[in-house]
């Protein structure tokens, strides 16, 4: 009998050839992986041919659910969707909330994996008459949002919707998977999806999936709920993750101008301490959440869109834009386009630099230059004019200008880099350079460690590859169960509180040591993919702009990344994951990873 | 005094606990605490290191012996504390260090009339040199001086430094307290003005920088009206971060209350 909170199947559709199969996934597999990022690495492994490109149809694509969906816990409405990714060439996953990880789990699957292609433009459904396409020639080319609410009236109520914009259509490396305003957005899921001519995947909830002891969740959900309204949480509910950049900026943590600089004299232009009082107009939450970090601003022109720190770093003071009506209306243009706005303002900062050295022939595009945000957006999202070549993300874009760009292509593996600044937060540049995802700020939360106090930022070493470890675990876990990382401050004990609320739901008698080791099995399943699908130990390192160029603080302190301490910190990471002085696991921990 | 001085009161703190706060702030290598063998001393943050002075009643010679050996191989240079300095400044240590790493095996601030023997900075290369002068029993300071190479800084050389000049113009760093008067006049006198900023949802319609009068960061948080709980994190000058109230402060200084909750 299947554990609790779980079908113990995965639905693999083939849109190509029409077909759906049942994989069973028995239990001692979903309790090594959990759900969500962990199972859909071990889907990949499964269904993923070794060397197929990304936007082939042989190419799977899961949205995988977690045993925690569908409870009464706070932000477990939450799902994942795992492809190899077409930007970086490497494993992806991407996490977003909303009521599709209700309905889509109560399809009666802890996954759906899509594979093949569509013959035309098509919306894939699944309920519990099982699955099948409908025609989606009428929606090419709206917007995800616009796509979604057609879909919804014309399938009626219960439905519920992912759908790719124009970008994903048009095979843009970074665009995403859009659903209730919310986005699956980094690593260009949307484009495999667009790939295989399906503008949507639409959900219908049919079966009801219990807890083993629905008594615990309810008394862990009171407690959980309670815990979220605390200190902890705070930030989130009262000016969101926005908060962050007056206080990077501060801190000469704020990526500037492509990696330029670290801080931005025009950051008090954009923080959240000065426009909420302006322009903000709501808070919302997620589907099942507490917290409520939703900080819903309008600009002048009267259009109200999500502002979160990634979205006006990316779109602000990296592409040297101040202007805040500028960076709301670009961030709504991403969401418009369905394009991933920290890959987007990270290529457009690349390219406004080319064109600054003439290494592209753009004019038009410089820094600060909003309007050319703007314009860099719409060509990216059209994939006309020099949107054909940023659309390829910044790696590929630079290995065609060449001329030495490469060096300051804001990219670990193929992703663009978040707003964290990493000559400054050397853990977190650990943190980014060995991510399987690549420069990724979710999958590895060292920059806590940086800005805990407890370490020196800018002096990388040993005490930082134990920080990465550490945060690199814990999101492993956070994104397998699956739970909102901006609940981590309310755990004192988060692996044993974890393992507590997992047995809660599934009957399993977990522990926090268990925990631990699932932790490192699924970081270690990620990076076997990876090496399965060519990564090089080169690959785990970061651009020659952050290796070369130190960064002076107002302290007058000097913060310098060298390739020695990094690479330092790196074999400081391999060694202490029991990797190889090359980064490969061993034979033993290859062999816990279920593959075969 | 009554009091062993480093356990001295200092704002919520010890007289031990500042000095070794402000050399963290400015060397970003190894703290020592040369102490008599036994000594006790007041709690001391994570990291700094205490060594007991093998040989007692040897004078200051011997505790410059004994920290520089301390040293040996970890760092080149080092600056020479004595515990009960109230007002050392970072620009002070500083400008001091910067003596020795111009080249000379000794910077010695010549301040309010003395020679500061234990408020210089030192080359580590000179332990061996100290240790012989002490198993001689020649003692003085002095001695040492003799056989390498030292810059006397005195004051108009000291404030030649425009940030020293600025923030530490009377040369506060090197008042010392021998008697308890001493001590009762340093404590009564007004915490360094210093600049706090709050960040975030600790803004609180009070954004932009606010002067405020503080020692320690708990001092700090306390005229910010922040609750300096694990909820919260200062910035020392945009740099250093710290969660510890005990952490120094000096003259000039910002201190940022952020979240600690970071990152989205």
């Amino acid at each position: 009998m299947t554990a609790g909170g779980y079908c113990g199947q995965a639905l693999v559709v083939d849109v190509g050839a029409g077909t759906s199969e049942r994989l069973p996934l028995p239990d001692d597999l979903l309790r090594a992986y959990l759900g969500g990022a962990g199972l859909g690495t071990w889907l990949m492994h499964r269904l993923g041919p070794p060397g197929v490109d990304p936007l082939a149809p042989a190419a799977p694509l899961a949205f995988v659910f977690s045993p925690l969906v569908g409870t009464p816990l706070t932000t477990s409405a939450k799902f994942a969707v795992v492809a190899k990714s077409p930007l970086t060439g490497m494993l992806n996953d991407a996490l977003s909330s909303s009521q599709f990880a209700i309905a889509g789990k109560l399809t009666g699957h802890d996954a759906i994996v899509v594979r093949g292609a569509c013959t035309e433009p098509s919306a894939l459904l699944v309920d519990g008459n099982g699955a099948r396409l409908t025609g989606a020639a009428e929606l090419c080319g709206l917007p995800a949002a616009e796509a979604e609410a057609r879909l919804r009236d014309q399938l009626g109520h219960g439905w519920r919707i992912a759908a790719i914009g124009p970008a994903g259509e048009r095979g843009v490396r970074y665009a995403t998977i859009s659903h209730d305003g919310r986005h699956a957005g980094r690593g260009g899921l949307g484009a495999v999806l667009g790939a295989k001519r399906l503008k949507a995947v639409a959900v219908r909830a049919a079966i009801k999936v219990g807890p083993a002891d629905p008594a615990a969740v309810l008394a862990a959900a009171r407690d959980l709920r309670a815990r979220s309204f605390g200190p902890a949480t705070a930030k989130y509910r009262e000016l969101g993750t926005l908060a962050n950049l007056l206080a990077f900026n501060a801190l000469s943590t704020l990526p500037t101008r492509n990696f330029q600089a670290a801080s931005f004299a025009e950051a008090p232009q954009l923080a959240a301490e000065e426009l909420a009082g302006l322009r903000k107009v709501a808070r919302n939450s997620c589907a099942s959440c507490t917290i409520g970090c939703e900080h819903i601003y309008r600009a002048r022109s009267g259009q109200k869109m999500r502002v979160e720190y990634e979205n006006v770093f990316a779109l602000g003071p990296m592409c040297g834009v101040a202007d805040p009506d500028a960076v709301l209306a670009a961030s709504a243009r991403c969401d418009d386009l369905g394009l991933d706005t920290i890959s987007a303002g990270g290529t457009i900062a690349w390219a406004m630099e080319c064109a600054e050295r003439g290494l592209i022939d753009a004019p038009w595009l410089r820094f600060g230059d909003s309007g050319a945000l703007l314009r860099a957006l719409d060509e990216i999202g059209h994939r006309r004019g020099l949107g054909e070549l940023l659309a390829e993300g910044s790696r590929r874009a630079a290995q065609r200008v060449g001329g030495g760009s490469a060096a300051f292509a804001p990219h670990v593996k193929g992703l663009e880099l978040p707003g964290y600044e990493p000559r400054t937060l050397q853990a977190m540049a650990l943190g980014l350079a060995v991510n399987a995802r690549g420069a990724d700020h979710n999958r590895s939360g060292a920059y806590e460690a940086d800005l805990s106090g407890q370490h020196d930022r800018l002096a990388g070493g040993a005490a930082q590859v134990a920080a990465a470890i550490e945060t690199e675990d814990r999101a492993a876990v956070m994104d397998s169960m699956i739970l909102c990382k901006f609940l981590r401050g309310v755990f004192t004990e988060p692996f044993d509180e974890w393992a507590a609320l997992l047995s809660a739901v599934t009957g399993w008698p977990v522990d926090g040591t268990e925990l631990h080791q699932t932790a490192r099995r699924i970081v270690l399943a990620k990076r076997a993919f990876n090496i399965r699908e060519g990564w090089q130990p080169a690959d785990d390192w970061l651009p020659g702009r952050l290796l070369a160029e130190p960064v002076q603080l107002g302290s007058g302190r000097v913060a310098t990344l060298t390739p020695d301490r990094l690479r330092g910190m790196i074999d400081g990471y391999y060694a202490a994951r029991g990797l190889d002085s090359q980064g490969h696991p061993g034979p033993a921990d290859v062999a816990d990873l279920m593959l075969m | 005094m009554g009091t062993p001085k480093a356990a001295l009161e200092w704002h919520g703190s010890t007289l031990l606990r500042r000095t070794t706060g402000i050399l963290a702030r400015v060397t970003g290598g190894p703290v020592v605490v040369v102490r008599a063998a036994g000594q006790p001393l007041p709690t001391l943050p994570p990291g700094v290191e205490v060594v007991d002075d093998p040989r007692e009643g040897k004078g200051p010679v011997q505790g410059i012996a004994a920290g520089l050996t301390a040293l040996a191989g970890r760092a080149d240079l080092a600056f020479i504390s004595s515990t009960d300095m109230p007002f050392l400044h970072p620009a002070f240590v500083r400008r001091v260090l910067r003596a020795v790493e111009d080249g000379a095996d000794v910077g010695l601030p010549v301040a309010r009339g003395y020679p500061q023997p234990l408020a210089a900075a030192y080359r580590t290369a000179l332990a061996p040199v100290a240790e012989r002068l002490v198993a001689a029993e020649r003692l003085r300071p002095a001695f040492l001086f003799d056989e390498c190479s030292v810059d006397r800084l005195d004051e108009s050389a000291l404030r030649a430094d425009p940030v020293l000049a600025a923030l530490d113009p009377a040369l506060d760093s090197v008042v010392n307290v021998n008697e308890p008067a001493d001590y009762q006049a340093a404590r009564a006198a007004p915490a360094p003005q210093i600049t706090i900023q709050r960040f975030g949802a600790l803004a609180d319609g009070q954004r932009g920088p606010q002067p405020a009068r503080a020692a320690t960061v708990a001092e700090a948080a306390a005229a910010a009206g922040v609750a300096f709980d694990g909820h919260v994190v200062a910035a020392l000058n945009g740099d250093q971060l710290t969660r510890d109230g005990e952490t120094p402060l000096a003259a000039g200084d910002t201190v940022f209350f952020l979240s600690a909750d970071a990152g989205g």
